[in-house]
């Protein structure tokens, strides 16, 4: 009786791996039953059947009827090393990294095939045939019925600018199930600017809701497309932050997600999380490089057995699922359009939804930009190929490593810091995000300085940037020269750019900066959406130079010496004391130096 | 051996194969829907009702109490009073603190104002949350003057269509706004006012002894001071596309709302939150079940099992140990309308997010389980009753 419980178990569990085998090509809604009943059917069979089996079949034969069988002691070997191996792709997986997943998944594979034969053998050999279970085993798995996996999410495709329908929360996977497996990049995401783009944000609430008072609530919808997709596709009317008791979460001073993990202890999946969350970008379908969120977005996608498990057992369990035969997750999540420009355009440029303006032009500037140059592929720059990638002393430093805790070794992790210009904000929650993002920008300029007739000419060149200088909201972003002109006494004669004791830059400096007017070509303030007429703008392109000329004052000498300074700030004083009457906890922005000349002319 | 080993492994594969047939076989269940009109019709049947879009309309409804009748001038003092800070003790609360929205019904630039202005009265939250209309102070507690918290850490409730009550307060013991107007003006974590106080503060403002003098024969008190601000909130009310669709505007609601108000009225929501108001005509036990349990083992690979004991009284954290009337878990059952504008939910703001109050009120209340799709649509169906405080003023200008 025992022995035929044994053959039938064994059939059954080589042929659940034969199945899944990929030539077999087993649909996935059957895969992802099959391979936990693989798993779990073998543990139990282990535990219940086969050592004790194992162990009386040798007493039996080899101690008592002193059978001394060699393809039985290979056989035993052969299913020593599948067990083992079986156990390790459980409990470790083949995630890549290491040679022992890649052996044991090798030996698991065909060492059943081994396995089967010397089985089978053995079972001749002896002159014992039970063929009648078998065929009813192997009728059993024919007839497997195809359980279709009710999916949670009834729509296929959903294009956010289009609101075709409606996910549930459930749907958008929360960032901190990503954080197991995927624990350094986790990490640079959590305190990033992608994460801290919507609730936690001071100045995008302020402006959100500002926008919803200017125009009314229903305009939220074209901020929140890009900032917050998933709240937006849920219906959510507008982005809402973190209390803590009465008072305003701390979130933006908060490193490593904190409120996000809490939240997805408390509450799993079933409380949403808003923001750019880790499946946000990764399952974008399909992206247009017309900005404002042209993107498809679709949630539906291959899951492993009890991933949307509200318990932590079943997530564990699901883990293990994954990293045993990781190749469906892998290509779930990412895609070769992640790595274009094009895909970072749909939110990196930005119009009026009504009238078209173009506001933010980041992806159009690079399209013109020598860094876009698709036939030689040596001076091609992508956006990632300077946003993701690791910086170390003031050049990039492809990072080798991995993106998965024991996955494959990378020449180039792609870092997701996403470094661009907003040192401040990431540097609140942590400092090596303001490391790189500052030695990003100081990658960008160059200065250099001369005097003719009396004249300062102080040239600045973008030579770092494969876009305008500053790109962005660039009303919202201030870079300007800071000079100090002195005699030989030290005397100082002449000087500009200086901020005043109001924070605020003083009047006559040199900005480099886009400055918006409304249709009576008055500044439009923190309105930026009212843009009708450019006033101003001193950006410089990519790969430009531009002189600014300070005239000195008249009857200067001969020897001068010159101190000329590029700053930067991320937002200007005036922005951030608007936002300070909202949030009164916020830090004000510091200075930051991009380039510095001294010259002495004589 | 071979018999015994026979007989089971057919009765399995007949049991299994039998199964599979009557799924197979049997057609998904047939679930009504309703045309736009039939569900109306069956809203309207179940009493469910618009809020009245004229004065006349209102004043037919609510002017309902002979010793305190609704006039135009009554209104005008009362809205005086509801918005004066000078009627705490610091100087610093109104009626329109906690019970907050933008006084200008349209409801335009109170943020912009802040922001460009050097100085203004407005305070942080409100300056972003002063749009929302919807008479709370979004807090999790309330906070009176000088920020004294309440004792049980209550959650402060929309004075929005609370008029069409017949209960107040958490506990609903309170049966007029009048009564509860007063308690407001002199409890210490409110207003903190005696009436000798509030009498004396109402005498400073010239401006009152004149309206009092038109309004009320006895002149300024407490008592009257109370009557105005009820009569003020009679005229408190919100109408949303819930109401457009009752009146006949198909397109007022989405079908995903519209689906929502159905499973609303079926599922048993509208057997305790109905009338206009829909609630607060009734007070009711919660939770009503399935909370019994006193702890849950939730299965964790750490060696010792996660033991989560959770509190027999609620199923959430009771912070300020709120027990309801007379400790029996008794409490008004809420006002719905503007629901999706006033988390936190529950008597302390203990539930954050409205899809974690339907299904906490689905459970316990109504002991069921609902599926993501189906508290989707309820809370579409919520915001639908979402709506604007209807400028009943313009008419009679």
């Amino acid at each position: 009786m025992r022995r035929v419980f044994v053959k039938i178990a064994l059939f059954a569990m080589s042929l659940s791996g034969i199945f899944m085998y990929a030539p077999f090509g087993l649909s996935w809604e059957n895969f992802r039953v099959v391979q936990p009943l693989h798993i779990v059917g073998s543990i139990l069979i282990m535990l219940f059947f086969m050592n004790s089996f194992i162990y009386r079949h040798i007493r039996r034969y080899f101690f008592i009827k002193k059978i001394n069988s060699p393809d039985g002691w290979f056989l035993l070997l052969a299913f020593i090393l599948v067990t083992l191996s079986g156990l390790y792709l459980f409990l470790v997986g083949n995630r890549g990294g290491d040679i022992f997943g890649i052996i044991s998944f090798n030996i698991h594979l065909f060492g059943s095939f081994v396995l089967a034969a010397l089985f089978l053998w053995h079972i001749i050999k002896a002159k014992r045939q039970n063929a009648q279970p078998l065929a009813l085993f192997v009728a059993i798995l024919f007839s497997y019925p195809s359980v279709s996996y009710s999916k949670i999410t009834e729509l296929s495709l959903l294009e956010i600018e289009k609101k075709t329908g409606v996910y549930h929360s459930e749907d958008w996977t929360s960032s901190a199930k990503c954080k197991s497996c995927h624990s350094e990049i986790f990490k640079q995401w959590s305190n990033s600017n992608h994460k801290h783009m919507a609730g936690s944000n001071p100045y995008y609430m302020v402006m959100e809701t500002l926008a919803g008072e200017v125009e009314g609530q229903e305009f939220r919808k074209w901020c929140m497309s890009c900032h917050n997709p998933s709240a937006l596709s849920l219906g959510h009317p507008k982005t809402t932050h973190a209390m803590d008791g009465n008072l305003v979460g701390n979130e933006h001073f908060e490193s490593g997600a904190k409120t996000l993990l809490n939240d997805f202890k408390e509450h799993g999946n079933f409380r949403v999380e808003e923001g750019v969350s880790c499946i946000t970008c990764h399952q974008i379908k399909e992206a247009k490089s017309k900005g404002n969120a042209s993107f498809t977005l679709s949630l539906d996608r291959e899951k492993y057995l009890l991933e949307d498990s509200k318990y932590d057992l079943g997530r564990w369990f699901s883990e293990k699922l994954i990293n045993a035969n990781p190749k469906v997750h892998k290509e779930s999540y990412s895609k070769e359009l992640y790595k274009e420009s094009r895909y970072c355009a749909s939110c990196h440029d930005e119009f009026h939804p009504q009238n078209g303006i173009k506001i933010v032009s980041t992806f159009q500037e690079w399209e013109k930009s020598p860094f876009n140059n698709p036939k030689d592929k040596t001076k091609h720059k992508s956006c990632i190929d300077c946003h993701m990638t690791y910086m170390k002393d003031g050049k990039f430093a492809p990072l080798r490593g991995t993106s998965t805790d024991g996955g494959v070794i990378k020449d180039d992790v792609k870092v997701h810091y996403f470094a661009g210009s907003n040192h401040f904000l990431a540097g609140l929650r942590d400092k090596v995000h303001e490391e790189q993002t500052l030695q990003l920008l100081r990658t960008s300029a160059k200065l250099d300085v001369a005097i003719k007739d009396g004249v300062l000419e102080v040239g600045v060149k973008n030579v770092g940037a494969g876009h305008h200088l500053p790109t962005g909201v660039a009303d919202f972003r201030e870079m300007w020269l800071e000079v100090e002109v002195k005699d030989k006494d030290k005397k100082l004669i002449f000087s500009s750019g200086k901020l005043k004791s109001d924070g605020n830059i003083e009047e006559g400096s040199r900005l480099f900066q886009k400055v918006f007017g409304d249709e009576n070509s008055k500044p439009v303030g923190l309105l930026f959406w009212k843009y009708k007429t450019l006033l101003s703008d001193t950006r410089i392109p990519a790969g430009e130079r531009r002189v600014e000329k300070f005239e000195l004052p008249k009857g200067t000498k001969k020897f001068l010496h010159v101190n000329v300074k590029l700053n930067f700030r991320i937002y200007p004083q005036w922005v951030t004391d608007a936002v300070k009457k909202v949030f009164p906890v916020l830090l004000d922005p510091n200075v930051v130096e991009l380039a510095s000349v001294q010259k002495e002319f004589k | 051996m071979k018999k015994i080993l026979f007989y089971p492994i057919i009765i399995v594969l007949a049991a299994i194969s039998t199964i599979l047939i009557i799924s197979v076989i049997i057609p998904p269940k047939d679930i009504p829907t309703y045309s736009d009109d039939k569900l109306r019709e069956f809203a309207l049947n179940k009493g469910l009702k618009p809020v009245p879009s004229s004065f006349e309309q209102l004043i037919k409804l609510l002017d309902n109490d002979s010793s305190n009748s609704m006039t135009l001038e009554k209104i005008a003092l009362g809205e005086e009073l509801f918005f004066d800070v000078n009627l705490s003790k610091n100087r610093k609360t109104s009626c329109a603190t906690c019970h907050s929205f933008d006084r200008d019904l349209k409801n335009n630039g109170a943020l912009v104002r802040m922001l460009t202005k050097e100085s203004s009265s407005v305070t942080d939250c409100a300056a972003c949350h002063l749009q929302d209309q919807s008479g709370v102070d979004r807090f999790t507690f309330a906070q009176g003057d000088g920020g004294k918290m309440h004792p049980h850490l209550l959650n402060t409730q929309t004075i929005l269509n609370a008029s069409l009550a017949k209960h107040f307060t958490w506990s609903g013991e309170v049966s007029s706004i009048k009564e509860q107007s007063k308690n407001s003006f002199l409890a210490h974590h409110k207003m903190n006012m005696t009436a000798e106080e509030l009498e004396e503060r109402l005498r400073e403002n010239p401006k009152y002894a004149e309206m009092f003098e038109k309004v009320f024969q006895d002149g300024t008190s407490l008592q009257n001071s109370a009557k105005a601000i009820e009569v003020y909130a009679k005229t408190l009310l919100t109408r949303g596309d819930y109401d457009r669709f009752l009146e006949g505007d198909n397109s007022a609601m989405t079908k995903e709302a519209k689906r929502g108000l159905a499973n609303f009225i079926s599922i048993g929501c509208k057997g305790c939150h109905n009338g206009m108001s829909l609630g607060g005509q009734s007070i009711q036990r919660f939770p009503l079940r399935g909370f019994a349990q006193f702890f849950e083992i939730e299965p964790n690979i750490e060696i010792s099992p996660e033991i989560k004991i959770i509190e027999r009284a609620f199923p959430f954290e009771n912070s300020g140990g709120y027990l309801g009337k007379d400790n029996e878990h008794l409490f008004r059952v809420p006002i719905l309308r503007n629901v999706t504008k006033t988390s936190p939910y529950f008597h302390n703001g203990a539930v954050a997010k409205i899809r974690e109050a339907v299904n906490i009120m689905a459970k316990h209340q109504i002991g069921r389980n609902l599926t993501p799709t189906q508290i989707d649509e309820i809370v579409a169906f919520l915001r639908t009753l979402e709506g604007e405080i209807v400028d009943y003023k313009k008419e009679q200008r």
